[in-house]
């Protein structure tokens, strides 16, 4: 007998649990959070890029009335951050980087209170281009004999391709609230790692972990940027300490676009060789990556990954080298990596499409591989990607058939696939659920909702398990205090890692009252992965430039869905977000004094309601089961990543005009023309 | 922002007694309170004017009358506006965001500051600041001057000047000294060594009304973005052509995004006046257009922009829209 | 610097208050008066975040002047409807999807109400203008239209 799915089943749509709270305004956010007796702390930042703090008179703003604490590095104890740097360091390394700060009684007194502090610079050399000269710290992966594949080559595609410095200009900036008891911190923060805060936090402060305590109910965004503990951490603890009250630090727009991460600009230089038939026998890169001038968060973004992975080539050489500049340190934006790169290699292939005269997509299904070439294994899911591009080919095809062209406005279709190297998931992830007398579940999870839905799926994950309706499940999390481990919110993980353990949890609830699940390992044999792909058409006005996006359409391989409306609301941020990669987001740094010259969101133009292109998600529900025990993937990341590449095959299908560098503006479109 | 008083008068003359160079006329703060908060201004009072000024939209005896307290949202929406002032009520539209066209008055408007980014940048200094040179001349100037720059570069970012520049409008001030009304032409003036700054609008003076002779003309403003809404303008065209029978007897071209004052297309117009019109004649206009600008080494792309827009702006009045 | 003493009408009830000029309306609906719906992300009427109704017009709080605002009507989020029902933009925000990480919710649900109280039957476009003036960095706008279409076929 078929049953009628009931209201939220895993796999059908559930309102988002947190709505109402958020529709209301009563969600309350870091920048929300008000203690009693709560400071006002501010940061002062370095007007230079690159100088040594040689003075620092805070006496003024030390005797201001209202103020409670002030911190320099001639005060504050001496904490390491970053690799090469410290909390307040004797040189200042870029426009925004940290030099002093305080908290007072209203943000208006430390606001007066930061004017007073004087402080002596002196002014050192500065670096701000990525240029071919530059040269850092280099990473090279091969395989194959790339030369001797460029020489069996009958084409190679060889162009040098630019992205942009972008920034993530979340809609809450970055900010706790810090508060001491008996020596136990707790940091209510505006974070995508609860845990990872409390344990870089404790580290710095030398504090056990068990002494930290990270508190994110709701947040207003990350992207990437809140993936890790930023000093405003720190400061706001040792502020709050001194002063013997809590201390609320959030950081202003500008600051919010200096300082607080962005994804690094590339300089790639890429060879692609193909036989006649379009398979590929040589794929050689040669990546510049803008580092800023430090590097947060351990870790750089991986340009090359891609480049060895999409396609099948047995000769890959792909290099990639950090360079630092005296801008703010970079951080993983959305797909970091992915989406410079596969700009360019998406790019290439299109052009190598077209000198071939091979179909686009037929092109790519003759460099398919079923096969992690780098670790030798077979995907869990070897097929999802050619299911993805059948599913772009009827999109693809119907809109070439059906955009008219008229003389000044022409219109074009483009292509472009994508994978991406995490979505996986991994332990440790750690859930439990209680039931109730009354038959309804408690699921508590230490994972942060950094808005992607989390709460809601967790719940339909659980219902489903223990067959009630979500309704009747309460969903506790981002607190380090309920001691259940959680990844970061980062690499689309958070679905994948948690809701194993999730239904495992259930599932053991439902034979005792309560019952605990952990995430398990991967699979050792075999490589989880996420790819999908893009088509998009644009129409250009080519006597004024403008460039309008008039239809996405994406599928992408997230394995199982869990709510299809979760994944849609996704696919919509992402590709929003690729588009203004694609078209309108540019950090610009004035060469001649190093200060970024649109450092607010009057001039770093991120995409509006009225930009947005009508977006269709074609994802199909493909449940991996060899991947983890709920067969589902991440879809935070994957949606970004084809849909720049997209928009710009489609440019060059319009006007036949190739822009290898990132944003085309209406600039650009006007002087190829 | 800085501290400071707070006044709110009664009377115009009351708010009038109190204006001087650090007592600052807050209207819809839309412009003020973001300078303050980048403190590039720091007056140590502000006077609120919303009591003493006028908001209405009035027409008579020939003139159409915009108290300076009028909203960009009213003036959008008024059906006189629209019909017969048509490029007035299009720059309204295509300014800024629908907030600020709720809190945005038509006095403000006028009287906003540039938005070039070396100059809204307080730790850079520049010559419209009262420093030595402009920053942008050699640096990044994508958004910068074609024409009238020297020893400033930024352009006007107003909407509304243009199309009132092209209406041929003048501006009603009074201050200390009594009321004058200001040729609109008169009121922007290109910045000095000695006047930093682009109206001619005096500390203790205020905006009273905008006001615009009456005109069979037709006329249009036509905006180009980075993006479809709330950006400042890449470039703007304001057009306004009065014809007689097939005789063009008065034509007016302002740009917006080209000088630090909306910009009189001088030579197009010399081009037109006078003549029939013809499609050639609108092509000797757009030929002639931007003959004298001098781009700097990042907005030259802005030429070939504007011809567009002011040969779309003229065919778009000469269809009858 | 002086404070004075303010009166503003919020959400229908009469807040009297010591301020100093320089106080926003946005903070102090969010400090002195716990109101925080209105969010506070740019700060310089580039976002739209803290969007407030004054006399029914969707404005920027973040620049208004709080001693600037007596004999105007205010509305916040938390005014659009009684306790335990949601206004009809509300529900239509839940039930498309209006929002993910929801820091922009409340400014975009204003300003929509802001539109619907003048115009009870807009088209697309109209609902599309309306919104133009608040940003959404997560990306939900294609759910902010089709919840505003929502909410005008409720009336």
């Amino acid at each position: 007998m078929k049953r009628e799915h009931p209201p939220g089943a895993v796999g059908h749509p559930y309102p988002r649990v947190e709505a109402p709270e958020k529709v209301t305004g009563r969600a309350k956010y870091s920048s929300d959070i008000r203690l009693a007796g709560q400071l006002s702390g501010r940061i002062l930042r370095s007007p230079w890029p690159h100088a040594r703090v040689k003075r620092i008179d805070a006496s003024a703003a030390e005797s201001l009335p209202g103020v409670r604490a002030v911190l320099s590095r001639f005060n504050a104890p001496d904490i390491k951050w970053y690799e090469e740097g410290k909390l307040f360091d004797e040189t200042v390394r870029f426009v925004g980087d940290e030099v002093a700060a305080l908290a007072a009684d209203s943000e208006e007194i430390a606001e007066d209170a930061l004017r007073l502090i004087v402080v002596e610079y002196e002014a050192l050399p500065f670096k701000i281009a990525l240029d071919e000269r530059s040269s850092g710290k280099t990473q090279v992966k091969w395989r194959g004999d790339v030369q001797a594949g460029l020489r069996e080559a009958e084409i190679v595609i060889d162009d040098v391709f630019t992205t942009q410095t972008a920034l993530h200009n979340c809609m809450e900036p970055h900010g706790c609230v810090a508060t001491w008891e008996a020596g136990r911190l707790t940091l209510y923060e505006s974070t995508q790692g609860v845990f990872s805060v409390r344990c870089e936090v404790a580290e710095k402060l030398g504090l056990p972990q068990e002494q930290v305590r990270v508190v994110t109910q709701h947040m207003g965004g990350g992207f990437g940027s809140k993936q890790i503990a930023w000093k405003h951490s720190v400061i706001a603890a040792l502020l709050a300490r001194k002063a013997g009250r809590p201390v609320q630090i959030l950081l202003d727009r500008e600051a919010e676009n200096l300082a607080a991460g962005n994804r690094n600009a590339t300089r790639q230089h890429l060879k692609i060789g193909a036989r006649s038939d379009g398979t590929l026998t040589a794929i050689d890169v040669r990546v510049l990556l803008q580092a800023g001038a430090y590097t947060a968060g351990g870790e750089e973004s991986d340009v090359i990954g891609t480049y060895q992975t999409l396609y099948r080539c047995p000769n890959v050489r792909a290099e990639q080298t950090s360079v630092r500049t005296n801008t703010g340190p970079a951080i993983a934006f959305r797909a970091p990596g992915y989406a410079e790169a596969t700009f360019a290699l998406e790019s290439a292939m299109d052009q190598l499409a077209r000198e071939l005269k091979i179909d686009p997509i037929e092109l790519r299904l003759r460099n398919y591989t079923e096969l992690d070439q780098q670790e030798n294994k077979p995907y869990t899911s070897p097929d999802s990607l050619r299911k993805c591009y059948g599913e772009i080919r009827r999109a693809f095809d119907s809109l070439k058939g059906s955009l008219k062209t008229e003389t000044k406005k022409r219109r074009g279709v483009g292509f472009a696939a994508h994978d991406w190297v995490a979505g996986t998931g991994h332990p440790p992830a750690e859930a439990i659920v209680r039931i109730g007398d009354d038959g309804r579940a408690t699921l508590v999870t230490g994972t942060q909702d950094i808005g992607t839905g989390t709460r809601t799926a967790l719940c339909q994950i659980a219902a489903a398990e223990l067959g009630i309706s979500p309704s009747h499940v309460r969903i506790e999390l981002g607190d380090t205090a309920s001691g259940l481990q959680s990844p970061t919110s980062a690499g689309s993980a958070t679905l994948p890692s948690l809701g194993p353990a999730v239904r495992e949890a259930a599932a053991s609830a439902k034979t005792h009252s309560g019952g605990k699940g952990e995430r398990g390992p991967n699979p050792f044999h075999k490589t989880v992965r996420t790819c999908g792909a893009q088509c998009a058409a644009v129409e250009i006005d080519t006597e004024t430039g403008e460039v309008t996006v008039l239809r996405v359409v994406t599928a992408h391989d997230c394995g199982r869905v869990i709510n299809p409306t979760m994944v849609d609301s996704q696919v919509y941020g992402g590709v929003t977000q690729g588009m203004g990669f694609a078209l309108i987001e540019e950090r610009i740094v004035d060469q001649a004094t190093g200060v970024v010259l649109n450092a607010n969101l009057e001039e770093y133009l991120v995409p509006t309601v009225a930009d947005l292109p009508d977006t269709h998600n074609a994802t199909l529900s493909m449940p991996d089961l060899e991947a983890n025990t709920i067969g589902a993937k991440g879809i935070g990341e994957p949606p970004i990543i084809p849909t720049a590449p997209a928009i710009a095959n489609a440019i060059y299908d319009a006007i036949g005009v190739r822009f290898r560098s990132l944003p085309v503006t209406r600039k650009k479109i006007l002087e190829s023309l | 922002m800085r501290a400071f008083e707070y006044s709110s008068p009664a009377s115009v003359e009351e708010a009038i007694r109190l204006l001087e160079a650090a007592s600052r006329p807050l209207a819809g703060g839309t412009d003020l309170l973001p300078l303050m908060k980048a403190d590039l201004a720091s007056p140590s009072r502000l006077v609120n004017v919303k009591k003493v000024l006028d908001d209405r939209i009035r027409e008579d005896s020939g003139t159409l009358s915009v108290g300076a307290l009028a909203v960009l949202d009213e003036i959008e929406k008024n059906p006189v506006v629209r019909q017969r002032y048509t490029a007035l009520a299009e720059a309204a539209a295509a300014a800024a965001s629908p907030q600020l066209r709720n809190m945005a008055t038509i006095g403000g408007n006028l009287l906003q500051r540039p938005r070039c980014w070396y100059f809204r940048n307080p730790r850079i200094p520049c010559w419209l600041k009262g420093g030595e040179k402009c920053p942008a001349k050699e640096g990044e100037n994508r958004l910068h001057a074609l024409c009238g720059g020297g020893p400033c570069y930024a352009v006007h970012p107003s909407d509304l000047a243009s199309a009132l520049v092209a209406l041929e409008a003048d501006v009603r001030v009074r201050g200390k000294t009594g009321e004058r009304l200001i040729p609109i032409e008169d009121f922007f003036v290109l910045p000095t060594e000695a006047w930093r700054c682009e109206t001619v609008l005096q500390p203790d003076e205020l905006i009273v009304s905008v006001e615009i002779p009456s005109t069979e003309a037709r006329s249009t403003y036509l905006k180009a973005m980075e993006r479809k809404v709330w950006t400042f303008a890449l470039a703007g065209v304001a057009a306004v052509v009065r014809r007689s029978g097939g005789r063009i007897e008065r034509v007016r071209i302002v740009l917006t995004g080209v000088a630090p004052i909306p910009w009189r297309a001088n030579a197009a117009e010399d081009a037109m006046v006078g003549k029939q019109f013809s499609e050639t004649l609108v092509t000797d206009a757009v030929d002639a257009l931007l003959e004298d600008a001098a781009p700097l080494a990042h907005n030259a792309y802005k030429v070939p922009l504007l011809k567009t827009l002011v040969r779309r702006a003229l065919e778009d009045i000469f269809r009858d829209r | 610097m002086a404070s004075h003493n303010v009166t503003l009408q919020i959400n229908g009830a009469e807040q009297v208050l010591e301020l100093e000029p320089r106080r926003t309306l946005l903070d102090v609906l969010r400090v002195e008066l716990g109101l925080t719906g209105a969010k506070r992300s740019c700060d310089m009427g580039n976002c739209g975040a803290c969007t407030v109704l004054v006399d029914g017009h969707a404005s920027y709080s973040c620049l208004l002047l709080a001693v600037d605002c007596p004999g105007r009507a205010i509305t916040t989020i938390e005014g659009l409807a009684p306790q335990g029902a949601l206004h009809r933009v509300q529900q239509a925000f839940v039930e498309a999807d209006a929002l993910q990480c929801g820091y922009c919710t409340p400014g975009q649900i204003m300003s929509l109400c802001g539109l619907l109280n003048e115009n009870p039957a807009p088209t697309e476009d109209e609902i599309v203008r309306a919104v133009s003036g608040n940003l959404c960095r997560c990306g939900a706008y294609r759910n902010i239209v089709r919840a505003g279409r929502l909410a005008a076929a409720k009336r």
